[in-house]
């Protein structure tokens, strides 16, 4: 079997995108998870302030999911623009 | 299907030295959302009595919930007086870009949602950077708006610079990436698995929607406050 270099770009292409979609959404799951679980523990003791929490909650996850965004970025780019 | 994904139809206009492009089908859906929210606003303005002391229509009434709503959820830490001179611009923002994110679910052949254009995302990012400026000199007095960024200490001048960089670069970022990820995964999915085709569009077009313009509101809203005080 012959492989050609064309196909060896092709194959670490893929393989790099995967990769890096794949590695890059465990910091941002984990840390979006603490951050709904500590404002989950904040609604249970204080329900009278779920509303601010909530939104709190939603702009800190926005900005924690950045890292998980510029990987998938990096991702489209690999299999798109490389 | 994927290879459909990046081709886009781009018209091209030559103005002397300089090359414009435009991608035609995210102009066309971004001006028939604006027309689309203009109309709505035009129509729900039309059902307010001219007379103060008239009863309330029902148009009336949803239009102060509405407003009532966005102004405590969407602007909840600022001075009222604020407030009331930011809720036109957030709303807008939010209205804008949550109907940008939802046409994708209209059965039309070849719409996109102009929010997975990384132009148009990073054309509101700037506004929104644009604006914080703009209110952060207007209430603290221009000096002290710069000298914001030499704080606390001088030598920081560049990591604030950089900060306020990445922030723009990341809340454009933000939106593009969620709904262009969104959207080839619905583009994708009915290849493999097509019952979940409708689920998908409910998940990624409506929901991840929604809560990508509450996001992208909240942030333009957030950053405006940090400049402001």
């Amino acid at each position: 079997m012959n492989i050609s270099g064309e196909q060896l770009v092709e194959a670490a292409k893929y393989l790099a995108a995967g990769l890096c979609m794949g590695l890059g959404a465990i910091g941002p799951a984990i840390g979006e998870g603490i951050a709904a679980g500590h404002a989950l523990d904040g609604m249970a003791r204080q329900p009278e302030m779920e509303a601010v929490l909530l939104r709190t909650m939603i702009i800190g996850q926005a900005i924690t999911e950045s890292t998980g965004i510029y990987s998938l970025v990096v991702a489209l780019m690999l299999l798109f623009v490389v | 299907m994927l290879e459909t994904l990046g081709k886009k139809l781009i018209l091209h206009l030559q103005l002397g030295p300089v090359r414009i492009s435009f991608d035609l089908v995210t102009v066309l859906v971004a001006l028939a959302v604006t027309g689309f929210l203009a109309l709505g606003a035009w129509w729900l303005r039309r059902g307010l009595p001219r007379d103060p002391e008239a009863p309330l229509s029902r148009r009336a009434a949803f239009l102060i919930t509405v407003l009532e709503l966005a102004e405590t959820q969407l602007l909840g830490g600022f001075p009222k007086r604020l407030a009331r001179d930011l809720l036109p611009l957030i709303l807008t923002l939010f209205l804008f870009v949550l109907f940008c994110n939802w046409v994708t679910v209209l059965p039309i052949p070849y719409i996109v949602s102009p929010t997975q254009n990384l132009n148009v995302t990073f054309s509101l990012a700037l506004l929104v950077y644009t604006m914080s400026h703009y209110y952060g000199a207007r209430e603290r007095g221009l000096a002290a708006h710069l000298r914001s960024y030499l704080e606390p200490y001088p030598f920081l001048l560049p990591m604030n610079l950089i900060g306020d960089f990445g922030r723009t670069l990341s809340h454009a970022f933000r939106l593009f990436g969620n709904i262009l990820g969104g959207a080839i995964l619905i583009t994708i999915m009915p290849v493999k698995f097509a019952p979940l085709v409708i689920l998908a569009n409910v998940w990624f077009g409506l929901f991840v929607g929604a809560i990508q313009a509450l996001v992208f509101a909240l942030l333009a809203s957030a950053y405006i406050r940090i400049a402001v005080e």
